[in-house]
C-alpha cells in the first residue's frame, strides 16, 4: 500500500479554517467596476476593460492570514469572494435579502439558509451597493445586445426547449473562460518583459498605425495598462507581509514573511528565481484573472512540469527540503480551493463548493515524450489524500511509460477522495490532437485538462469547449428522440419544430426510427452552434481579455486578443452526454417492437406518451428483458457505435469564423440531471423527469457485468474523435481496493483500457450503505467525497436528487 | 459433433471481473449442484443440482402493478399472495407474492411472466458454445495473468462438461483455473489436469472426523487429491474458509500449514477466507425456514494471527 505522508501542523489549521470556512462576499469590486464603467462608458471596449482591471485592483484591500505560506484573496477578506456585475448584474444577493431568504443575524451581518452549500455572510452595506448598482447594469451588461434582437427562426428553437439556450434569462452569464492560461510563459518571463515589449511596439509605431496596426496598438495599450495594474497590486502584497511583519513576534515567522515580501516585490515585475515564488506567481496569476473577469473552468495547468524546474534547483542548491516543498504544494491547492467565485443557490445545489480550476500532473515531456512524472506530481497527490480536498479537481495523465509507484499513488488517493485523480491516456489523447486538431507534436505533448473533462493546450490554445455560452453547449439528445418519435414535436410543451419524421407507429423499421433521430439532431444542433456564433461574434468587439492574452502563446506575439484569434491554437466544441438513453431506447424499440413483437410501436408509443402510467408492465419488461448498454454485448454496443459516428459527423458540419474544428465531447458534470428534469419519458424506460445516463457511462444501473464489460462496450467507438474530452464513470466498492492485489488488478485494467483505445475513466469507490448512511447523518460525513461525471464535491453537499443518483447507480461488487 | 453439442451444463452465474477467483482478471462460471453440505455456505443456491425457483422480494413490484402476472400463470397455484410491503410513495403498499414450493412443479412459468424477474429460475443449462462466447467477451482484459475460472459449487460433479469446457478454452489460448472441494474420484481430477492452469482448493479441516461431522464428507479423499495433483505437476491456490469454532484453533492451521508446505512448488499460496455472514439472506430465496449458520465474523486480529501462523511456514498467504 502506498504510505501518505504526515500532514505538518499549520496545513491542518489552514485545512480545518478553509473548509469549514463561511465566505464572506463584499462589494468591493462591483462597485469598483460600477464606477470605472461609468467613468470610461465612452472609451472604446478593449480600454474600457483594462481600466476595469486597474480600478478593481487598486480598490481590493489586501491581507495575509496567520499561517499562510501563499498570499491572495479572491474578496476584501480572508477566503473572500466577490460579485461580477458585468455579468451577473446586481447578483442574486439583494433579491434574496429582499425576499426575506438571507436574514440579518443576531451579529449584524446577512447571513443564508443553514442548508445553503457554500454558505455566505456580508454586511448591510454590501447588501446596499449591490441594490444600488442595479439600475446602471440593467443595459450594460454582456448579454443586452442578444436580448434585443436574435435571427430569423430562433425564436421556434428557443420555444422547442431543445437545449437549455434562451435569450429570455441571460444568453452570456460569463465570459468564455474554459481555457489553460500561460501561467509557465508569467512564471519565466515576468510582467516587466511583457509591459516592454508592448510599450517597445506603440513606441516604434507612434504615429504611424496602418493596416491592422490600429487594432494592434489598442491591444498593446490594454497590456501596458494591465500589466502595471498587476505590479502594483503585487508590491501592495509585498508591503502588507512587511507589515506583518512588523507586527509579529515570532522570530520564525517574522522571517518568513519578510522573505515573503521580498519575492512578492521581485515577482510583481522580473520571472521567479525559486520554487515557492514560482508557485506564488501562479496562484496570483489565477487570482488577478478571476478578479478581472471571473472566468469559468480556468484550468491551472500543468503544475508538476512547470514549477518541477524551480524545485529541482532548489534541492540540488540545498535551499529547501521535500518536507518544505510539500508544504507549499499543501498551500498551493488550499489557496486555490479558497479562491472560490461565489455562485447562486441553485447553481452550488448541483455542483458544490467547485473552482473549477483543473490540475492536470504526470503526462510526457513535450520535447522528448518520455514520462514526465516528478516528485511534484506525488507532492500533488498527497496534498489531495491528505487533507481530503476535492477541488481543484486533478487529472493524472498516463500512458505506456508511467511508473506504477504514481499507478499505486493515484489509486490510493481514489480510494481517499472519490474520483480524483482523473485518468487521462495520453496514448489516446496526443496523436488525437495532432490528427484531429492540428497540434503541433511538441504542444499536443503538453495538453492539460480543463473544467470537467476538457482537452485543451497549455498556455496556446483558445478551445472554447463549450463554446461561447459555457452553461448551454449541449443539444438534449433524450429530447431529440422523444421529437423524432413523435413527428418532431416536444411531448413535454407540444411545441412542433418545422421537421416533420412522422409518428413512432408509421414506421417499419429500426432505420426509421434512425433516420428520424438524425433530422431532428441536426435541426437542434446546428441552430446552437449557430447562436454560439451569435456570441462569438459579440464576444470580438465587446469582451477582450488582454490579461489572460499577455501569457498564451501568439497574442503578444500577433498583437491580437484572444477573442480575436490571436492564440496558436483556436477551434470550439460542445457535449452530448448520456448518448446511452438513446442506445437503450433503440435497443428497446427493435427488441419489444421489431425483432420479438412483444408490443407494437402503437403501444409503445402510446406508453411513451402516457409516460408510462398504465403501462407498468411493458415498462418492466424493457427494463429486465431488453439489452442494454454497457454489458459487452455487441448487438445493442452496434447501436452506441452508430450514434457516436452521427454525433461526430454532425459536429463536423459545424464551425465559426473563429474556427473550422467544432469538437466533440462526452461529458457533461450534473447536466444528466437538469436534462432529465426536461426530457420526456424515454422508450429504454425511462420516466418524465428521471435523469438520463451520465457522461459517456452506461445508464444508472443498466450495467450488470462488471467494469470489464462496460470497458468493453466503451470501446465500440472511436475515442479519437473525442478531443472535446469525455468522461467514464465506475462506481467501485471499496472492497475492491482493500488489498494490494485488488489495487494492482484495478490498475491493470485501467492500463488495459487504455491499451485497448480508452481515452479516460474515473473511480468512484464508494459503497451504497455508506451513502445512505451519510444521507441520514450529514454531519458525519463531511469528508466524504462523490465525483459526479467530470468533477468532484462533498457527498453532503449535495441535494437529495443528486445523492439518490448516485446511490442508484449501479455497483460493481466483486 | 451432434453429441458434443448436446452436451450442456447446470450454470448458475457467470460473473465478470471477478478479482479474487485466482490471478488477474478473471471470468467465473458458476456450476451448480455441490456434494458437500457446508454450513456456513455463502451460495446456497449452488448446492442443489437441479434448477430452483428462485424469489427475490426487493425485486417484485407487487401484484397490482403487473396484473398478477405470475399469480396467473401458475398451473398449480403454488403462487400465493404473500406479505404487504412498504411503497416508495408514504402510505403505499404492496402485494408481495409467496411461493407455496410443496404445490411447485418447477415448471417456470411464473418465471417467464414475472417482468421484473424477481421470480427467475436459478440454474441454466449452458452448452459449450453459449458458455465460451461469454468467457470469450472479457477476453481483452485477461492478459497473461487472468483467464477463466469455473467455480460452484463443485465443478467436477458435471466433469464431462467441465472437461469439454477447459478443452475448448485452452484451444482458445485462455488461462484456467478450477475452483474445487477435491471430493471427487481421482480420475476425473486426472483427465482434466492438462487443461487447467491452476486448482482452487479447498482445505476446511485437517480432521476427517469433524469434517464429516460438519460437512457430511470426510478428508481423506481431499487430502490424497491433492498430493497427487502436485506430484502430478500440477499447481494449487489453496483456499481455506476459515470458519469460528471450527478449523480456527491453532493445531489445525498447524496440521494445515505443514500439509501445504510438503506439497513444496506445486502451491502458489493460501487464500484466507475469513467468514462473513453476507449469504444468509440469500437461502430465503430459494426455500422457506432455512437453517442459517450465525457465527460471528472472525476479527482482523485473529485472521491476522491465522495468517501468521501459515507464513511460518513459508507459504504466501493472501487474506480475501
Amino acid at each position: 500500500m502506498y504510505e501518505f505522508s504526515p500532514v505538518t501542523e499549520r496545513i491542518q489549521v489552514l485545512r480545518e479554517k478553509i473548509r469549514n470556512r463561511v465566505i464572506p462576499v463584499d462589494s468591493v469590486r462591483a462597485v469598483a467596476i460600477t464606477e470605472s464603467y461609468k467613468r470610461n462608458d465612452n472609451k472604446i471596449p478593449m480600454i474600457k476593460r483594462a481600466y476595469a482591471l486597474k480600478d478593481v485592483l487598486e480598490a481590493m484591500p489586501l491581507q495575509v492570514e496567520e499561517h499562510e505560506l501563499m498570499v491572495g484573496s479572491l474578496g476584501a477578506e480572508f477566503c473572500g469572494s466577490s460579485i461580477y456585475p458585468e455579468w451577473d448584474g446586481e447578483s442574486w444577493i439583494p433579491h434574496y435579502v429582499e425576499d426575506g431568504i438571507y436574514k440579518k443575524g443576531e451579529d449584524g451581518f446577512y447571513h443564508t439558509p443553514k442548508d445553503d452549500v457554500g454558505p455566505l455572510v456580508f454586511t448591510e452595506q454590501t447588501y446596499r451597493d449591490l441594490a444600488g448598482i442595479k439600475e446602471f447594469w440593467k443595459d450594460h451588461r454582456a448579454t443586452v445586445p442578444i436580448r434585443e434582437w436574435q435571427p430569423q427562426g430562433f425564436e421556434l428553437f428557443q420555444a422547442l426547449r431543445m437545449s437549455s439556450y434562451t435569450v429570455e434569462k441571460d444568453a452570456i452569464t460569463s465570459p468564455v473562460g474554459h481555457l489553460t492560461p500561460g501561467h509557465e510563459k508569467i512564471i519565466k518571463v515576468g510582467y516587466k518583459a511583457l509591459r516592454d515589449q508592448a510599450q517597445n511596439w506603440i513606441d516604434e509605431h507612434e504615429g504611424d498605425l496602418m493596416a491592422d496596426n490600429f487594432s494592434k496598438n489598442v491591444f498593446y495599450s490594454a497590456v501596458v495598462i494591465v500589466c502595471d495594474a498587476v505590479t502594483e497590486y503585487i508590491k501592495r502584497y509585498a508591503m502588507v507581509c512587511k507589515d506583518e511583519a512588523g507586527k509579529t513576534v515570532n522570530e520564525k515567522r517574522r522571517n518568513e514573511l519578510l522573505k515573503m515580501a521580498d519575492s512578492l516585490e521581485w515577482i510583481s515585475e522580473n520571472p521567479a528565481r525559486n520554487f515557492w515564488e514560482a508557485c506564488q506567481a501562479a496562484v496570483l496569476y489565477q487570482l488577478v484573472l478571476q478578479l478581472e473577469a471571473g472566468y469559468p473552468a480556468l484550468s491551472f495547468g500543468r503544475f508538476d512540469q512547470y514549477t518541477w524546474p524551480f524545485l529541482k534547483k532548489d534541492l540540488k542548491a540545498g535551499s529547501i527540503t521535500r518536507e518544505d516543498a510539500q508544504e507549499i504544494v499543501d498551500s498551493v491547492f488550499l489557496k486555490l480551493h479558497s479562491l472560490y467565485r461565489v455562485f447562486p443557490p441553485i447553481v452550488t445545489a448541483s455542483t458544490g463548493v467547485n473552482t473549477y480550476y483543473h490540475t492536470t500532473i504526470g503526462g510526457v515531456d513535450p520535447e522528448t515524450g518520455e514520462d514526465a512524472s516528478n516528485p511534484i506530481t506525488f507532492m500533488v497527490l498527497e496534498s489531495l489524500g491528505r487533507l481530503k480536498l476535492h477541488d481543484p479537481t486533478i487529472s493524472l495523465r498516463v500512458n505506456s511509460k508511467t511508473p506504477d509507484k504514481i499507478w499505486e499513488c493515484a489509486l490510493a488517493t481514489s480510494k481517499l477522495v472519490g474520483g480524483l485523480p482523473l485518468f487521462q491516456n495520453d496514448d489516446v489523447i496526443i496523436p488525437s490532437l495532432q490528427k484531429e486538431v492540428g497540434f503541433e507534436l511538441k504542444d499536443a505533448r503538453d495538453y492539460s485538462l480543463i473544467g470537467c473533462q476538457e482537452i485543451v493546450g497549455s498556455g496556446n490554445d483558445f478551445p472554447a469547449p463549450n463554446g461561447y455560452n459555457p452553461p448551454h453547449c449541449s443539444i438534449h439528445y433524450g429530447t431529440v428522440l422523444a421529437m423524432a418519435l413523435n413527428d418532431g414535436k416536444n411531448p413535454v410543451n407540444g411545441v412542433q419544430s418545422p421537421i416533420h419524421t412522422g409518428f413512432l407507429y408509421e414506421m417499419n423499421s429500426i432505420e426509421d426510427v434512425k433516420e428520424a433521430f438524425e433530422k431532428i439532431a441536426r435541426y437542434g444542433l446546428h441552430w446552437l452552434v449557430s447562436m454560439n456564433n451569435y456570441t462569438e461574434y459579440l464576444s470580438q468587439w465587446i469582451i477582450s481579455h488582454p490579461l489572460l492574452s499577455i501569457s498564451m502563446e501568439g497574442c503578444m506575439e500577433s498583437g491580437k486578443d484572444i477573442v480575436q484569434g490571436g492564440c496558436k491554437y483556436n477551434s470550439f466544441g460542445g457535449t452530448a452526454t448520456g448518448l446511452a438513453t438513446i442506445v437503450d431506447s433503440l435497443s428497446a424499440i427493435k427488441y419489444m417492437c421489431f425483432d420479438n413483437k412483444k408490443c407494437t410501436t402503437r403501444e409503445l408509443y402510446d406508453a411513451l406518451m402516457a409516460n408510462w402510467e398504465g403501462y407498468e408492465p411493458l415498462r418492466q419488461q424493457i427494463l429486465n428483458e431488453v439489452p442494454h448498454y454497457g454489458n459487452g454485448d455487441p448487438e445493442v454496443d452496434r447501436f452506441m457505435t452508430w450514434v457516436q459516428e452521427l454525433y461526430v459527423r454532425l459536429c463536423s458540419e459545424c464551425s465559426s469564423a473563429r474556427s473550422k474544428k467544432y469538437k466533440s465531447g462526452l461529458y457533461g458534470a450534473t447536466d444528466h440531471i437538469n436534462q432529465g428534469y426536461r426530457t420526456w419519458a424515454t422508450p429504454d424506460g425511462r420516466k418524465f423527469g428521471e435523469p438520463i445516463a451520465d457522461a459517456a457511462s452506461p445508464a444508472q444501473g443498466r450495467d450488470r457485468n462488471g467494469p470489464a464489460a462496460i470497458f468493453k462496450s466503451a470501446c465500440c467507438f472511436d475515442h479519437h474523435k473525442y478531443m472535446n474530452g469525455m468522461a467514464l464513470n465506475i462506481r467501485m466498492h471499496p472492497s475492491v481496493m482493500s488489498n494490494d492485489e485488488g489495487t494492482a488488478k484495478l490498475r491493470d485494467v485501467t492500463k488495459n483500457y487504455f491499451k485497448n483505445g480508452g481515452l479516460e475513466v474515473q473511480y468512484n469507490v464508494i459503497d451504497s450503505a455508506t451513502l445512505k448512511e451519510a444521507q441520514k447523518n450529514p454531519e458525519e460525513y463531511k469528508d466524504l467525497v462523490v465525483r459526479i461525471a467530470g468533477f468532484s464535491a462533498y457527498f453532503v453537499d449535495l441535494n437529495t436528487d443528486q445523492q439518490n443518483d448516485i446511490i442508484s447507480r449501479h455497483e460493481n461488487m466483486i | 459433433m451432434n453429441a458434443e453439442k448436446e452436451l450442456t451444463g447446470k450454470i448458475f452465474d457467470i460473473q465478470g471481473f471477478s478479482l479474487q477467483d485466482g490471478p488477474g482478471i478473471r471470468t467465473t462460471i458458476f456450476f451448480k449442484g455441490c456434494p458437500l453440505r457446508c454450513p456456513w455456505c455463502h451460495s446456497p443456491e449452488s448446492q442443489a443440482f437441479k434448477s430452483q425457483l428462485s424469489f427475490l422480494a426487493a425485486k417484485c413490484v407487487g401484484t397490482e402493478s403487473c396484473a398478477d402476472a405470475c399469480v396467473k400463470a401458475c398451473p398449480e397455484n403454488a403462487v400465493e399472495y404473500g406479505e404487504l410491503k412498504d411503497g416508495v410513495k408514504p402510505g403505499e403498499k404492496k402485494q408481495l407474492i409467496h411461493v407455496n414450493r410443496e404445490k411447485c412443479t418447477e415448471c417456470w412459468k411464473c418465471a417467464d411472466a414475472c417482468y421484473p424477474k424477481a421470480l427467475s429460475k436459478c440454474g441454466t443449462d449452458y452448452t459449450l458454445d453459449e458458455v465460451v462466447k461469454i468467457a470469450l467477451r472479457d477476453k481483452m482484459f485477461y492478459e497473461d495473468t487472468g483467464g477463466v475460472t469455473l467455480s460452484g459449487g463443485e465443478v467436477l460433479s458435471q466433469p464431462e462438461f467441465a472437461l469439454e469446457l477447459l478443452k475448448r478454452l485452452k484451444e482458445e489460448g485462455i488461462n484456467t483455473a478450477v475452483d474445487t472441494t477435491g471430493f471427487v474420484k481421482w480420475e476425473v481430477i486426472e483427465s482434466i489436469l492438462p487443461y487447467t492452469d491452476l486448482f482452487l482448493y479447498d482445505l476446511k479441516n485437517m480432521n476427517s472426523e469433524l469434517h464429516k461431522a460438519v460437512i457430511g464428507v470426510p478428508c481423506e479423499l481431499i487430502l490424497e487429491n491433492a498430493k497427487k495433483i502436485a506430484a502430478a505437476g500440477g499447481k494449487l491456490q489453496i483456499r481455506i474458509p476459515f470458519i469460528p469454532m471450527f478449523n480456527d484453533s491453532e493445531e489445525n492451521l498447524r496440521l494445515t500449514g505443514q500439509f501445504v508446505k510438503e506439497l513444496g512448488d506445486a502451491v502458489t499460496m493460501i487464500q484466507l477466507l475469513p467468514y462473513h455472514n453476507l449469504g444468509s439472506v440469500k437461502y430465503t430465496r430459494i426455500m422457506d425456514n432455512p437453517k442459517i449458520f450465525e457465527a460471528t465474523p472472525p476479527s482482523d486480529k485473529k485472521v491476522q494471527w491465522a495468517k501468521e501462523i501459515l507464513e511460518s511456514y513459508g507459504i504466501k498467504v493472501g487474506i480475501h
